[in-house]
C-alpha cells in the first residue's frame, strides 16, 4: 500500500502531485462553468425596443435522418423570402436559419440560440418529437412558433405561443384508403406496416387502422418496422403470405421508400397507400420505378390553380429545374407568408411603434392568430388555439418518369372539408 | 459562448462521460449507461406527469424522483451486474449493448411509456435554465468529489489493480466480482440520476432517448477525455456536447468538422486530453515555481 511522504520523486510524490492537479483542474472546470452560467444569465433581449428590422429564426433538420424533409424546408422558406423581398415591407423582416437537427436536445439548442440573438419569431422544428420538447422553451419565453410540419396530436395546445400550418392527418390520411377502395371496391384483405420507433409514424398507423375499421376491412398482417431498417425481407414475406390486395405505410421517406422498393422486387403487385411521412419528392429516388402508382393523401397540390399557387410552382421551377414542390416545401413556405404578413398588418396599423421585443412578439401573436391568408395550401386561418383550419385536400398518385429517377405526385382527387384537426407528421 | 441552456447539456454529458468511466476504471468495457439514463428519465417522466403539477413541480419532488431512480438503476444494475460481469472485454460491451436494447425495446412497447411518442408535458422545476445548471452542476459536483476519494481510497486501488490484471488481483485476496459490481452500480445510479434532470429539461421522455447511439457518443466522451482520470470523461462530456454547437458559425461543415475532431482525437492523444502525466505536471506547476 502506498503511503504519503517517502522519497522525493518516488511513487507516493507521483500521486500527490497526480491528485494535487486533479484537484487544481476540476477547480478550474468549476470556475469555468461557474463564469459562463453567470455571464449567460442576463442575455434576454425581450426588454430591449424593437429593432427597425425584425427578424424570424427557423429552427429545421438540416442533419440527420429528417434532413430529407429539412432540405425541402429550407427551399420553401428561401423561396418564401425571396417572393416577399420584392412587396413593399413597411418593417423589413429577415430569415435566420439554424440546424435543428433531428433530435430533441438539437431542438433545444437552435431554439435558445435563435431566442437569445432577438428573433420576434420562430419556424420549425422539423419533428413533432423535437417539439414537444422545444416548444415549451419558446412558450415560456413568450416567443411565436409557426410549426411547418408537426402534425402530431396536442402540438398547438403546448402553449398560446404555438401555432401550425401543418393540419393534422387524422382528417387527411383516410382519404387516400378511399381512393384505393374505389379504385377496387373487392380488396378485403389489408397488410399494414409501420415504423414501431417513430411517434408519427405509430400515431398514423393508428389513424389508417381506424379508419380500415370504419369501412369495414380488418388488416390480415401488421408489421412492425424500425426507422433505421434497411432490410425488410422478412415482415414483408410474412405480410405476402397473407396475399394481401392492399399495403399501407407508415414510415418516414427513407425507411419506407425501402419498404415500397423490396415490396415490389419480392413481387407484390397490388395497391400501396403511404402515409404523411411519404410525402416528399425525395422518395424518388430511394424508391425509383418502383413508386409508381402509389396513392398518398396531401395537404398540397401543385396543381391546385390559383395566383400564389401559381407562383410558388414558377419560382420552385426556376430554382429547381422542371420538377414540381412537394407538401413540405409548400408548408414551409406558407409558415413564412402568415409571419410575413400578419407583421405587416400590424406594422401598418402601428402596433409595433414604440414597443419591447417581447411586447412585439406577444402582439405578433395575437395578429397571427386573428388573421386569414391566401397561401398555396389554399385560403387558411387559425383557430385560437393555434390549429390550423384548412378547408381542402388531396390525393395524388405518385407518377415515374421512365428513367426511374425524377417523378412527380399527380392529383387524382381533392376534397373539401370544413375542419382541419390534429394528427401525426414526420 | 454558450448560452446557459447549452451548458446544461453540456454538464449532463459529463455526467454520463463519468458513468462510462466508472466500470472502465475497474477495467469492464460496459455500454449501460443509456439503459440507466432511459430508466431514470422514463420513471421522473411518470412521476411528474402522473401527479398534477400544472407545469411546475418543486425542487424537492425532482429531488426525491432522483433518489427513487438513484434507488431503482442502482438496484437494476445489482441484478442484471452479477450473470453479466462475469464476461470480460468485448463480450461485456456486447452483453450490455444488449441490455441497452432491451430497455429500449421495453420503453417503446410498455403501456403506460407513451410508445414512439414517450411522455411530454413534463413540468419544470426551474423557469430558467440556471437552475438547471445549479441542480446538475451540483450533483457534477458531488460526482466529482467522490470519483477522487475512490481513488485514493482501498476500492479505487482495487478497482485499479483489477484494471491492471484481474487474476493478479484476485490473487491478493480481493473479491473483483464485489468490486467490479460495486463499479457498475454507482455507475447506473449516477446514469439514472442523470436521466431524471435530463427529463425535466427536455420537457418530453422518449425511448430514443437511450439507444444504441448515446452509449457510442458517451464512450467518445472518455475516448477523447480519457480514462485514467475522472477528469477526462467530465472534459471530454463537456467538449464534445459543446463542439456541434460551437461549431455552428461554419454552417453546413460543422458536422464534418465535428466528425474530425473524433477522428483525429485519438490519433494525436492516444490517452486521451487528461492523461495522469498532464495531472502530475499540473500537480508540480507552482512547486517548481516557488521553491526553485
Amino acid at each position: 500500500m502506498l503511503r504519503r511522504g517517502g522519497l522525493s520523486g518516488g511513487p507516493s510524490d507521483l500521486l500527490s502531485a497526480r491528485r494535487r492537479g486533479s484537484v487544481r483542474l476540476a477547480a478550474a472546470v468549476a470556475a469555468a462553468i461557474t463564469a459562463l452560467a453567470v455571464l449567460g444569465r442576463s442575455s434576454d433581449p425581450a426588454s430591449k425596443p424593437l429593432p427597425a428590422s425584425v427578424t424570424v429564426g427557423a429552427a429545421i433538420a438540416l442533419t440527420g435522418n429528417a434532413n430529407l424533409y429539412g432540405q425541402d424546408q429550407r427551399m420553401g422558406l428561401a423561396l418564401a423570402q425571396q417572393w416577399l423581398s420584392s412587396t413593399a415591407q413597411p418593417r423589413p423582416m429577415r430569415l435566420q436559419l439554424e440546424d435543428g437537427a433531428s433530435d430533441e436536445p438539437s431542438a433545444i439548442a437552435a431554439f435558445n440560440l435563435l431566442i437569445r440573438r432577438g428573433v420576434i419569431a420562430l419556424i420549425g422544428p422539423t419533428l413533432s418529437q423535437q417539439a414537444f420538447a422545444a416548444d415549451p422553451i419558446a412558450q415560456r419565453q413568450g416567443v411565436p412558433v409557426v410549426a411547418p410540419s408537426n402534425t402530431a396530436q396536442g402540438i398547438p395546445q403546448i402553449g398560446s405561443f404555438i401555432s401550425r400550418v401543418s393540419a393534422q392527418s387524422s382528417v387527411i390520411a383516410p382519404l387516400s384508403l378511399d381512393e384505393a377502395l374505389e379504385r377496387d371496391p373487392e380488396i378485403s384483405r389489408v397488410a399494414v406496416f409501420f415504423a414501431q420507433d417513430d411517434a408519427y409514424s405509430t400515431a398514423e398507423t393508428a389513424i389508417f387502422q381506424k379508419a380500415l375499421a370504419q369501412r369495414g376491412l380488418t388488416p390480415v398482417s401488421v408489421q412492425r418496422t424500425q426507422l433505421a431498417d434497411n432490410d425488410f425481407q422478412n415482415p414483408i414475406t410474412a405480410a405476402l403470405q397473407q396475399k394481401p390486395q392492399l399495403v399501407v405505410i407508415s414510415a418516414q421517406a427513407v425507411d419506407g421508400g425501402n419498404l415500397i422498393r423490396q415490396l415490389r422486387e419480392l413481387g407484390y403487385r397490388g395497391q400501396i397507400v403511404v402515409g404523411n411521412g411519404l410525402n416528399t419528392p425525395n422518395i424518388y429516388p430511394i424508391c425509383q420505378r418502383w413508386c409508381d402508382g402509389v396513392l398518398i393523401a396531401q395537404a398540397y397540390s401543385p396543381d391546385l390553380n390559383t395566383p400564389i399557387n401559381q407562383t410558388f410552382r414558377r419560382l420552385f421551377q426556376e430554382a429547381n429545374g422542371n420538377s414540381t414542390p412537394g407538401q413540405i416545401t409548400a408548408q414551409a413556405w406558407t409558415a413564412y407568408q402568415v409571419l410575413f404578413e400578419a407583421l405587416q398588418r400590424l406594422q401598418e396599423r402601428g402596433g409595433l411603434d414604440g414597443v419591447t421585443l417581447g411586447e412585439a412578439r406577444r402582439r405578433l401573436m395575437q395578429e397571427l392568430l386573428a388573421g386569414t391568408y391566401d397561401t398555396p395550401l389554399g385560403p387558411i386561418h387559425f383557430r385560437p388555439d393555434g390549429e390550423v383550419v384548412q378547408g381542402r385536400f388531396y390525393v395524388a398518385v405518385v407518377t415515374m418518369e421512365a428513367n426511374g429517377r425524377d417523378g412527380r405526385f399527380r392529383l387524382v382527387r381533392s376534397i373539401d372539408v370544413n375542419t382541419a384537426a390534429g394528427g401525426p407528421t414526420p | 459562448m454558450p448560452d446557459n441552456g447549452l451548458l446544461v447539456q453540456m454538464i449532463l454529458g459529463a455526467l454520463l462521460g463519468l458513468s462510462v468511466y466508472l466500470p472502465m476504471a475497474a477495467g469492464q468495457l460496459s455500454l449501460a449507461t443509456p439503459a440507466f439514463y432511459a430508466v431514470g428519465g422514463t420513471l421522473a417522466a411518470l412521476m411528474a406527469t402522473h401527479a398534477d403539477h400544472q407545469g411546475t413541480i418543486s425542487l424537492g419532488a425532482v429531488l426525491w424522483e432522483m433518489v427513487v431512480a438513484g434507488a431503482l438503476t442502482a438496484a437494476l444494475a445489482a441484478l442484471v451486474g452479477l450473470p453479466v460481469l462475469r464476461l470480460r472485454g468485448i463480450y461485456l460491451a456486447i452483453a450490455t449493448i444488449a441490455l441497452v436494447e432491451i430497455v429500449r425495446v421495453a420503453i417503446l412497447n410498455l403501456p403506460f411509456t407513451g410508445g414512439a411518442t414517450g411522455i411530454f408535458g413534463i413540468p419544470q422545476p426551474f423557469g430558467q435554465p440556471l437552475g438547471y445548471i445549479g441542480l446538475s452542476g451540483g450533483l457534477l459536483a458531488l460526482a466529482g468529489w467522490g470519483c477522487q476519494r475512490l481513488e485514493g481510497s482501498r476500492l479505487g486501488r482495487a478497482m485499479a489493480a483489477i484494471r491492471d490484471d484481474e487474476l493478479a488481483t484476485r490473487c491478493m485476496g480481493i473479491n473483483t466480482t464485489r468490486v467490479k459490481l460495486t463499479a457498475f452500480v454507482a455507475s447506473a445510479a449516477l446514469a439514472g440520476v442523470t436521466g431524471v434532470i435530463a427529463a425535466h429539461y427536455l420537457n418530453t421522455w422518449n425511448a430514443r432517448q437511450g439507444s444504441f447511439d448515446v452509449a457510442i457518443t458517451t464512450l467518445a466522451f472518455v475516448i477523447l477525455g480519457g480514462s485514467r482520470s475522472w477528469l477526462g470523461p467530465v472534459i471530454g462530456g463537456l467538449l464534445l456536447t459543446a463542439l456541434p454547437e460551437l461549431l455552428r458559425p461554419v454552417g453546413d461543415l460543422r458536422l464534418v468538422l465535428f466528425g474530425l475532431v473524433i477522428l483525429l482525437g485519438p490519433v494525436f492523444f492516444p490517452q486521451g486530453l487528461i492523461t495522469p502525466e498532464l495531472l502530475e505536471r499540473l500537480g508540480r506547476w507552482d512547486l517548481r515555481r516557488l521553491k526553485p
